[in-house]
């Protein structure tokens, strides 16, 4: 199968006040298209740099990013957010949606800025909140959801532009256990359904168990790699 | 999305706004009263000058005061651009008498020797409006048209009426000279040199020929607004420049609608202040607002935004309240104009101390707000600008934010 992300000896380093704190220190894997993969590691041990860094939203120190062909290092500002608009999804563990908007109008977004008209951009959201099983909640604000609805809500704004490569921060981090088993169930039905690529960060390793592969990830390096008996061959 | 974002902030949005408005209405309704004031004095000088009448005087501060000669007022009308001119004999000392024992003596203190035809058809909408009777023509000698103070005391009845005899008396002449009453002029209310209110005007005949010389002549022009160029040939007539001065009331017009109007941008100019001011309240809102959002840009650029989209949004905010108070504001504007007209129009009515003997009644001071189209849009046009550039700065540091940090920012 081909291979959509790929690193190669990425570092990342970030200052703190007077101090260089490095976040990645030579990280190298790739990514299948479809693939389902899980990086475990625990907190501070780089893994929302990498998402970041997978995500275009900052670009290495050092190294290679290959994104669907492309190579981050070479593309503009411009032409990383349009990368991002088009090809990438961002699920967050606070759900980072909108609070003044409701879910649909939140679900919409990336269509608006994509310059969708309003109204196929509301029948799009329409569907990808009825695929996340929230038709019914369609016009309440953030406030007014429980945290696995707003979680649903960030995962249909995510797939709306359907993206090649939707990358989860934590998804399940701050929601109780029920809720964050249900959005990862849902997280693997779209990824069986609709055939995006998955990348879910977390320390969570029940969750990671569900992946089709696991990356462990430590201060800023890949300490290994395993194949669930669960995940995809 | 820039509209929810207003609406959900709503006491400072609507403080923002309130900010455009108050600017936007200063502007215009400054600019209407001055517009209103302008248009006040340019139609009482309009009044009391006849546009297209020259008034030509002999002599100049340089001579002092001459006389004119039937020579003079022959060039003044072989002048191209003159359709009439008309000599006016001032008569030094005269003074009127009701035709009886106890004679009254009338108000008459310019008794004018002038011929009727032509005075009639130099300033027909002074010499039409008469209280009694009319002008007469030119061949009826020893008639006299008079002006509406001379026989009409505190606004009562006339003392003469239209068909009585009124004696004149001039230096000069031992015996004293009838006319008859052919006219009573309406009272003219304005102030300028068309105020009649204290004139008699006697046929120009009653003087024989030898012995004019004339005090004025009055020149129409066939297009006041050649006026000046008119008024320069008929100088050139003369030898002596100095030996004739030539009031043009359109220069004279002009002149002080320059003033006015240099007085009204000024005006307007301090209006723009408080525009100015409500920017600097955008500027500052916007800058809290970008921080307090910082999250919120993060997510929009994380999601794909690009930096210029989130400069659009926050453009679009500013320029939301920039249009949103420049319309209340044009309302507004027209209510503070007419509210302002309304209290001002007090302080402009004309005091009546009768220090000055012969002091015209002017008419009291109507100031009403004209509302010129053009101010009415540089006001909107300038607001949204003001509103465009003082948000530029928040917009551009929304824009600039970097995506990590931005949705790092608690």
């Amino acid at each position: 199968m081909k291979t959509i992300v790929e690193l190669e000896n990425v570092r990342k380093a970030y200052r703190m006040g007077k101090v260089i704190v490095p976040a990645l220190r030579g990280v190298s894997f790739e990514v299948r298209e479809g693939e389902f993969l899980a990086v475990l590691g625990p907190s501070g041990s780089g893994k929302s740099t990498l998402l970041h860094l997978i995500g275009c939203l900052d670009r290495p120190d050092e190294g290679k990013i290959i994104i669907d062909g492309l190579d981050v290092l070479k593309l503009s500002d411009e032409e990383l957010a349009e990368l991002r608009l088009r090809k990438i999804g961002f699920v967050f563990q606070f759900f980072n949606l909108l609070p003044r908007l409701t879910a649909i109008r939140n679900v919409e977004l990336p269509l608006l800025i994509a310059g969708v008209s309003d109204k196929e951009a509301r029948e799009r959201a329409m569907e990808m909140l009825r695929l996340v099983g929230l038709e019914a909640r369609v016009n309440h604000r953030p406030t007014e959801l429980s945290g696995g609805e707003q979680q649903r809500v960030a995962i249909a704004r995510a797939l709306i532009n359907n993206p090649k490569i939707v990358l989860a921060d934590e998804p399940t981090g701050n929601l109780d256990t029920k809720s964050g088993w249900e959005i990862v169930q849902l997280m693997k039905r779209l990824n069986e359904e609709e055939g995006q690529t998955f990348i879910v960060v977390t320390h969570d390793p029940h969750i990671a168990e569900t992946a089709d592969r696991i990356l462990y990830l430590r201060d800023g390096q890949i300490e290994g790699e395993k194949k669930p008996r669960g995940g995809k061959a | 999305m820039a509209w929810e974002s207003l609406t959900q902030r709503r006491l400072r949005s609507s403080l923002t706004t309130l900010g455009v408005v108050v600017g936007v209405a200063t502007i215009i309704s400054l600019a209407a009263l001055g517009e209103g004031f302008r248009v006040e004095i340019k139609q009482r000088m309009q009044e009391g000058f006849e546009l297209d009448v020259l008034i030509i005087i002999p002599g100049s501060f340089a001579t002092g005061i001459g006389k004119f000669t039937p020579e003079d007022v022959e060039a003044v009308r072989n002048v191209s651009g003159v359709e009439l001119a008309t000599p006016i004999i001032t008569i030094p000392d005269a003074k009127v008498y009701t035709y009886e024992e106890n004679a009254t003596r009338l108000k008459a203190f310019t008794v004018s020797a002038v011929n009727f035809t032509e005075m009639l058809k130099l300033l027909p909408h002074r010499l039409n409006a008469t209280l009694e009777g009319e002008i007469p023509s030119g061949k009826e000698n020893d008639t006299i048209v008079l002006g509406y103070k001379t026989c009409v005391f505190n606004d009562t009845e006339p003392i003469v009426h239209v068909g009585d005899n009124v004696t004149v008396q001039i230096t000069g002449i031992p015996f004293n000279l009838t006319f008859r009453v052919a006219a009573i002029l309406e009272k003219s209310g304005t102030s300028g040199l068309t105020n009649f209110d204290y004139w008699a005007f006697i046929p120009l005949n009653t003087i024989q020929e030898e012995q004019r010389t004339y005090n004025l002549i009055l020149a129409k022009v066939d297009d006041p607004e050649k006026s000046e160029e008119i008024a320069r040939s008929i100088e050139n007539n003369f030898d002596n420049p100095y030996s004739i001065s030539i009031l043009v009331p359109v220069a004279f017009m002009r002149e002080v609608d320059r003033i006015l109007g240099f007085i009204q941008l000024f005006l307007t100019a301090i209006a723009t202040i408080s525009l100015l001011v409500a920017g600097i309240g955008i500027m500052n809102i916007m800058t809290v607002s970008v921080m307090e959002r910082t999250r919120e840009i993060g997510i929009l650029k994380a999601i794909g935004a690009k930096s210029r989209t989130v400069l659009a949004l926050f453009l679009s905010e500013a320029l939301l309240v920039g249009v949103i108070g420049g319309v209340i504001g044009i309302f507004a504007g027209y209510g503070l104009s007419y509210g302002l007209a309304y209290s001002l129009s007090r302080f402009l009515q004309p005091t009546q101390q009768d220090t000055v003997f012969r002091q015209t009644e002017t008419q009291p001071m109507e100031l009403n707000p004209v509302f010129p189209f053009e101010w009415i849009l540089i006001a909107f046009l300038f607001a949204i600008l003001v509103c465009i550039i003082f948000g530029l700065y928040p917009a551009r540091k929304a824009a600039k934010l970097d995506p990590v940090k931005a949705l790092r920012y608690e």
